[in-house]
């Protein structure tokens, strides 16, 4: 081999047009990763030093970002599977079918999209709850436990709205509970149901509305929380590493 | 100090109108506090964003190996004539479902799952919530005394209604309750000495996670064609 | 904080791979496979293999419903059923130039494209226009059950008649 493939690699960095883009090249000292994370768009959130302490697994299980993990999974399988669905009465369930039996990795991409959805319910609890038992709600970090809780609601609306879009008997039913359910809210209950359903059933109109929630409103809607969630924990000083004192002086 | 000195002063003067001087009181409640810290710090490329990259990818890899060999349910398609028995909700609403089979809908429905929202919201906002002391540190009998009161009322409450899947967590949790203030103050090891240490906000939310777990339980498992009672290892 | 703490070695001589290095391969080249898989398996995805579209093949009849030396507009399947002396053929109805659908004139013994002035004779050669090619002659056949066969997705020489 008359040069190591990294040494292209490196000459491909250090040229113009891989600078012209990444603006600065890698490198071994504490200024070029200090940049890697300070100078990148997705990543500039980030602080460019961690608190060593926070490294720690046992500290959080890093269910934060796994969460955030799985919504990345169901957004990207979730936009591959909208290719191949109809959201009209009864095109939905044939679209079911053609996904899992005619679709090319379409049986896959839809145990994918399932699964995390699960999960990632499973996980924001989760997260919640080593939230909670861990004090990480504390002073100043308290508005931030709320946007939590709502984006807490958002996962289970989302996950609610992308349950009847199989259109299967699970589907049909589990939602004709709900939104009876949600007709009990007093006064305003049938109200809401009607508005919810885009009518007094559940039929294609229901499909549509939540389509387009669980497509495009709510998925929207957490990504602006999940943007400010995330920007709250810079605000608040980072992760909770257990500074804050306690108010009797144990620990 | 009556005469104007020319020069340069190195304490705060104590004629205000002359010298008028700003003090800031930098309080415990002041928000947002950004303190000197001196702790050791890591890049965050690449410590940070390895260890994130590594532990979401083994999740991942994870997900999709169970992509791979299970598959997502897929009933008939929807008939609005015929309602599947039992017509259940997704796990995560299994438990709502089950309270539903003792409560009205308003109840079950609306005002539970309200309440249940509202006191996460709410949570950091009471000073109870950031204590990190032991529940049985201040006033131990009052506090017993109170704590019974409660644990008689939510088990009254359930009984009444016959909702024992809700009543016999809360008879395990105030089991432990009590126990652990037999246990306090008696610097003891291990689980016990834990238990002992806990406060309040911990025995609330511990209490709310096994009622959770135990009616999610129930609604999955142990419930079947009209929602009757069925053991999941007869079926 | 020490710069130069995870500086990799370059000193190593060409042929030892250190530990590094091989991690760095290892990883850099599972990722490769990844993409590249990624890559093969996401365009095998996005082929549809059902199409909600009706069949090229198109059943046009018995022959004795085209009387000779006619032309007959097929709108639905946007083709001409030409009978002459010869036999038979079949052009598609669909103008060469931007896909507009022709039209049949009996009176000038034209075809003639409504969205931007190409014409054709009766056999598909371009009169006059900016269409690019003639309209193309589809493959026609006779099948076992005595009814006649196009099939609008493939092409056929110029003047190959079929004989009843």
């Amino acid at each position: 081999m008359s040069k190591p493939i990294e040494q292209y690699v490196d000459e491909l960095r250090a040229s113009r047009l891989w600078r012209s883009i990444f603006r600065s090249g890698n490198g071994p000292s504490n200024l070029h990763r200090a940049l890697a994370i300070q100078q990148n768009i997705f990543l500039h959130l980030f602080s460019v030093k961690t608190r060593s302490k926070m490294l720690a697994f046992r500290l959080t299980w890093y269910l934060g970002a796994l969460s955030f993990a799985t919504f990345m999974v169901l957004v990207s399988t979730g936009i591959l599977l909208m290719l191949y669905y109809h959201p009209s009465v009864p095109q939905a369930y044939q679209d079911m079918k053609d996904l899992q039996f005619t679709v090319s990795s379409g049986i896959f991409l839809r145990n994918l999209h399932r699964w995390s959805a699960h999960a990632m319910v499973f996980l924001v609890f989760a997260h919640m709850f080593k939230v909670f038992y861990r004090s990480a709600y504390r002073p100043p970090r308290e508005f931030n436990w709320v946007i939590g809780v709502f984006l807490l609601l958002f996962t289970l609306l989302l996950s609610y709205t992308g349950y009847l879009l199989p259109w299967d008997q699970l589907s049909y039913w589990a939602v004709t509970v709900g939104s009876n359910i949600a007709s009990a809210v007093p006064v305003v209950g049938a109200k809401m149901r009607f508005l919810m359903l885009g009518g007094h059933e559940v039929n294609a109109n229901a499909l549509l509305r939540f389509y387009v929630l669980h497509c495009v409103i709510l998925p929207l809607v957490a990504v602006v929380f999940i943007g400010i969630h995330f920007w709250r924990i810079r605000k608040d000083g980072g992760l909770y590493a257990g500074e804050e004192d306690a108010h009797d002086g144990a620990k | 100090m009556t005469e104007p000195s020319k020069a340069p002063v190195h304490a705060v003067s104590s004629d205000a109108k002359r010298d008028p001087r700003r003090v800031v009181f930098v309080t415990r409640r002041t928000s947002a506090a950004v303190r000197t810290q001196d702790e050791p710090r890591s890049m965050t490329y690449p410590e940070t964003f390895l260890r994130l990259l590594t532990v979401i990818e083994a999740f991942v890899v994870g997900l999709v190996v169970i992509a791979l060999s299970f598959d997502a349910p897929l009933e008939g398609i929807a008939d609005p004539i015929h309602t599947p028995n039992p017509a259940k909700a997704p796990w995560y609403f299994l438990g709502l479902q089950e309270l539903l089979h003792y409560f009205p809908p308003l109840v079950a429905g609306v005002v539970i799952p309200g309440l249940v929202v509202t006191a996460l919201v709410v949570i950091p906002y009471f000073d109870v919530n950031m204590e990190s002391g032991s529940i049985w540190s201040k006033n131990k009998p009052r506090k017993i005394r109170i704590a019974a009161a409660v644990v008689l009322a939510l088990c009254v409450l359930f009984a009444v209604f016959d909702v024992f899947v809700a009543l016999v967590p809360t008879l395990l949790i105030a089991a432990f309750l009590f126990i652990s203030s037999s246990w306090y103050g008696k610097d003891l090891k291990g689980f016990r000495g834990w238990l002992a240490s806990k406060p309040l906000p911990f025995w609330i939310m511990t209490w709310f996670l096994v009622e959770l777990i135990v009616l999610t339980a129930v609604g999955t498992f142990f419930r079947g064609p009209g929602w009757s009672w069925v053991l999941p290892w007869r079926s | 904080m020490s710069d130069e703490k995870q500086n990799p070695s370059t000193t190593e001589t060409a042929d030892v791979l250190g530990r590094r290095q091989f991690f760095i391969r290892l990883g850099a080249g599972s990722m490769a496979i990844v993409a590249v898989g990624s890559g093969l398996f996401g365009y095998d995805f996005l082929t549809p293999r059902v199409l909600y579209e009706a069949s090229p093949l198109v059943n046009v009849g018995k022959p004795d419903q085209y009387p000779v030396k006619s032309v007959t507009f097929d709108p639905a399947n946007r083709i001409y059923i030409v009978r002459e002396d010869t036999g038979f053929y079949s052009l598609s109805a669909v103008c060469t130039h931007l896909g507009c659908v022709t039209a049949w004139k009996p009176e000038l013994d034209i075809i003639a494209c409504p969205c931007h002035g190409s014409k054709f004779k009766k056999d598909g050669v371009k009169i006059e226009g900016p269409a690019p090619r003639p309209l193309p002659w589809l493959r026609m056949w006779m099948n076992d059950e005595g009814d006649m066969m196009v099939d609008r997705s493939s092409e056929t020489e110029h003047r190959q008649f079929v004989q009843v």
